[in-house]
């Protein structure tokens, strides 16, 4: 990891809640300007973005290039510390998120569907401008959607005993979906 | 140049989308609904570990792991439990109880139900809630005493 950055009791990484927020903003500016401008120089500012997404989704938040940014401006302005912490499972499912749009816009623009690469652009846009205005975040909340669904299929199989009563059998991340 | 100008304006309606949509969320969020009468099943009540045999109210909130507003909800809870004398409440994972969570049509965590002694929900928030909004609905659930 390239800081110390905080984990919970099981390791996994908290991160300051206003970091993803942070990031969108940039994200919004650099996929606004995209969308403005278009021709190559367009695309290739959707590319950008598309290997930044990429790098939260498949390295993790604490390697984040706009996470780092968040954390330089953190310290040379002395925002003082985070007023909550949250876990990164699901502002890193919604860079996932961002990462299938984007991959399927830079997709439509090789395949010469340009426009069609546009408006999937323009979803992502919408998205992260969303979190970055209003702090909503609508990827972290499918995660959670997603996160139920899953342990609806594989467990903790969750069964209702003769008298009613709820039991639970632990394998929570076991077994492939 | 034309073209240039059209998508600074299409930019610029996107923003007025989001402001409004993001109005609207923030409206609906935590705001405290009826639940037309339905109960929570004593087997709910017992697999969360919710105890209201003293005939106190109390309230039930579902959340994961990772939900940051939840630990919100559970401050404001706790701001209430130490306001109100009776009041007691439970977390419980929400994957742990698919089967409340269905019946009750949980779409999202945090989700708070309000229950009054004899399992009736009182009301039901999504997000995180407001303490006066709270206050009202144990005001006018009764079967409390309120702190002096």
């Amino acid at each position: 990891m390239p800081q110390n950055l905080a984990t919970d009791a099981d390791g996994r990484l908290l991160i300051d809640v206003r970091g993803p927020r942070f990031g969108a903003a940039i994200t919004t500016v650099v996929l606004a300007t995209a969308l403005v401008v278009q021709g190559p120089v367009g695309i290739g500012l959707v590319a950008w973005q598309w290997v930044m997404f990429a790098i939260s989704t498949f390295a993790g938040l604490a390697w984040s290039p706009y996470g780092q940014v968040f954390r330089w401006v953190k310290r040379r302005f002395d925002l003082g510390p985070p007023p909550e912490v949250e876990h990164e499972g699901p502002p890193r499912f919604a860079q996932a998120c961002g990462f299938g749009v984007a991959t399927v816009a830079l997709a439509l623009f090789v395949s010469g569907f340009v426009v069609a690469g546009w408006i999937a652009v323009g979803v992502v846009l919408t998205l992260s401008m969303l979190l970055a205005v209003t702090g909503i975040c609508v990827g972290c909340e499918l995660y959670l959607v997603g996160q139920r669904l899953r342990a609806r299929g594989i467990g903790p199989s969750d069964r209702i005993t003769a008298d009613g009563a709820t039991t639970t059998h632990g394998v929570r991340d076991g077994g492939a979906a | 140049m034309d073209a240039i100008l059209l998508r600074l304006l299409l930019v610029a309606g996107l923003l007025a989308v989001v402001l409004a949509a993001g109005w609207l969320y923030r409206r609906r969020d935590g705001r405290v609904r009826s639940d037309d009468g339905a109960r929570l099943g004593g087997h709910h009540l017992d697999a969360v570990g919710l105890d209201l045999s003293d005939g106190a109210a109390g309230a039930v909130l579902l959340g994961s792991p990772t939900c940051s507003p939840c630990d919100s909800v559970k401050r404001v809870l706790g701001d209430i439990e130490v306001e109100r004398q009776g009041f007691r409440w439970v977390y419980a994972d929400a994957a742990d109880h698919l089967g409340l969570a269905d019946e009750h049509k949980v779409m999202r965590v945090p989700t708070l139900f309000m229950v009054a002694a004899d399992g009736r929900i009182m009301a039901r928030t999504s997000g995180v809630p407001r303490h006066d909004d709270l206050r009202r609905v144990l005001d006018g659930g009764g079967g409390l005493d309120t702190a002096a």
